[in-house]
């Protein structure tokens, strides 16, 4: 079966950070995401202890490269300075190619 | 002296025994937890009971009586959020943002402390009208929509100037951005706050309340009624772990924002105080009025100013209101404003008048 070359985007962010990621995505019409709340530690300090606000969480989405590039910049751009946030890429195989924009 | 009594008895009791052994549990390093959910439920549980109690006490105290206290509440709470940013602003040498962040958390209200103090006057056998609990509702997003407003205008004074200043084409379009996005902004926070799940539960409960009067409520008095103070206890030992986990970030805000964080509910709680009984609320509706505007916000206030206000350091404003004005007012300020609504209530109508002058000189 063959697999096509897709990227796959995760941001870990802190979990009020996560509607303008989402925001973000939107904006570049895509509507596929997956997230998961998540505990650690960062440069903010521990997170995930007590209040639900200052949980963090993960925000994976998977997409081609060229709209890779607009994403990550905005979300960079936007967030980077006021929230605890980290973003990495890495490549993955999927399938369907089509069903990621 | 008779408030030392008070504060020593108050102390004794399992509101502030369980909190403050949430926070050694915190300092010892325990693992003691309360589960998420358990957590996440409670803060609705107490909205919903305090929202069923204020709407049927409306229902027969009817909606005229609260239109006067709602409006000065609402006045005080604005004015208040102002006196705090000019005293962030000029004496803390707080930036901007901090400064509007921190005000605005200190003129909203915060449910867990008006849920303790609901507890205290049962445990004195004192009542209060059930309509502050609508004011309560009113008031959660007026400090955060004043401080939001504020600060949008700020930055787009600050987006013209550099602009004027600038005047370049590319750059003008880039700035116009900016502007817009700050109006968005503005109206997602109000619809925001206004729709966050605090408020809906408990506007929800004030009208079920309402509707369903004292007949209907028997039925389910054995939740909303015996639970209530079992359940403030279960999640102060959450809040004391919570405030444990910030002692060490007292450090780190600085002396004067502790001093801060004392003064200003003590002076905000007494005005609030005196203010009630002038327009003629109970004992313990005076200590509520009070309550309310001492009481700084710690669950609303992060989701709220995370969104409007990014760059203030949610460290400063949680770790004030969390960890040291909600002890202080539990612990201290419940017991003054109490014995000081007492002191009001004892007297006649000429003595009032000669203790507020007291009190203001």
């Amino acid at each position: 079966m063959k697999l096509y070359n897709v990227k796959l985007l995760t941001v870990t962010c802190e979990i009020l950070a996560q509607k303008n990621v989402i925001k973000i995505l939107s904006k570049h019409k895509i509507t596929g995401y997956t997230t998961y709340e998540v505990d650690g530690n960062g440069a903010r300090g521990l997170r995930g202890q007590g209040l639900k606000n200052e949980k963090n969480v993960k925000v994976e989405v998977i997409m081609q490269e060229n709209t890779l590039q607009d994403v990550v910049e905005e979300i960079a751009r936007t967030l980077f300075t006021n929230f605890a946030i980290v973003l990495y890429v890495s490549d993955v195989g999927v399938l369907r190619t089509e069903k990621f924009v | 002296m008779e408030i030392l009594e008070l504060i020593q008895s108050n102390l004794l009791t399992p509101i502030v025994l369980f909190f403050i052994f949430g926070i050694i549990a915190a300092r010892i390093k325990s693992d003691l937890k309360i589960p998420d959910a358990i957590s996440e439920f409670l803060p609705i549980y107490l909205l919903a009971a305090i929202g069923l109690h204020g709407g049927i006490e409306m229902r027969n105290t009817g909606f005229e009586t609260m239109l006067v206290p709602m409006l000065v509440a609402i006045g005080l709470s604005l004015v208040f959020t102002l006196n705090h940013y000019q005293i962030l602003r000029r004496i803390g040498k707080f930036n901007l943002f901090d400064s509007y962040a921190l005000a605005s958390t200190y003129g909203a209200v915060g449910a867990v402390t008006f849920s303790v103090g609901l507890s205290f006057l049962k445990n004195q056998g004192v009542t209060s009208e059930g309509y502050i609990a609508a004011i309560l509702a009113v008031l959660e997003p007026v400090a955060f929509i004043l401080a939001i407003f504020l600060t949008n205008m700020a930055v787009s004074k600050q987006i013209r100037e550099k602009k004027e200043s600038v005047g370049e084409t590319q750059v003008a379009s880039e700035i116009e951005l900016g502007i817009s996005e700050t109006k968005t902004n503005l109206k997602q926070v109000l619809h925001e706050s206004v729709t966050g799940k605090a408020i809906v539960i408990l506007l929800g409960s004030i009208i079920i309340g309402y509707l369903i009067g004292e007949e209907g409520f028997s039925s389910i008095s054995i939740v909303f009624d015996e639970l209530f103070t079992g359940a403030i206890v279960i999640f102060l030992i959450e809040m004391g772990i919570i405030a444990g986990q910030r002692l060490d970030d007292i450090k780190k805000v600085g002396m004067f924002l502790v001093g801060f964080s004392i003064l200003i509910p003590t002076f905000n709680g007494i005005i609030g105080v005196l203010v009630a009984t002038l327009l003629g609320l109970s004992l313990g509706g005076a200590v509520m009025f009070g309550l309310l505007l001492a009481s700084a916000s710690f669950i609303a206030a992060p989701a709220v100013l995370r969104h409007a206000i990014p760059q203030a350091k949610p460290s400063l404003y949680i770790t004030s209101a969390l960890g040291i004005t909600f002890p202080y007012n539990i612990i201290v300020l419940l017991p003054i404003m109490f014995m000081i609504s007492t002191v009001l209530h004892n007297e006649g109508s000429i003595d009032l008048f000669y203790y507020i002058s007291r009190g203001l000189l």
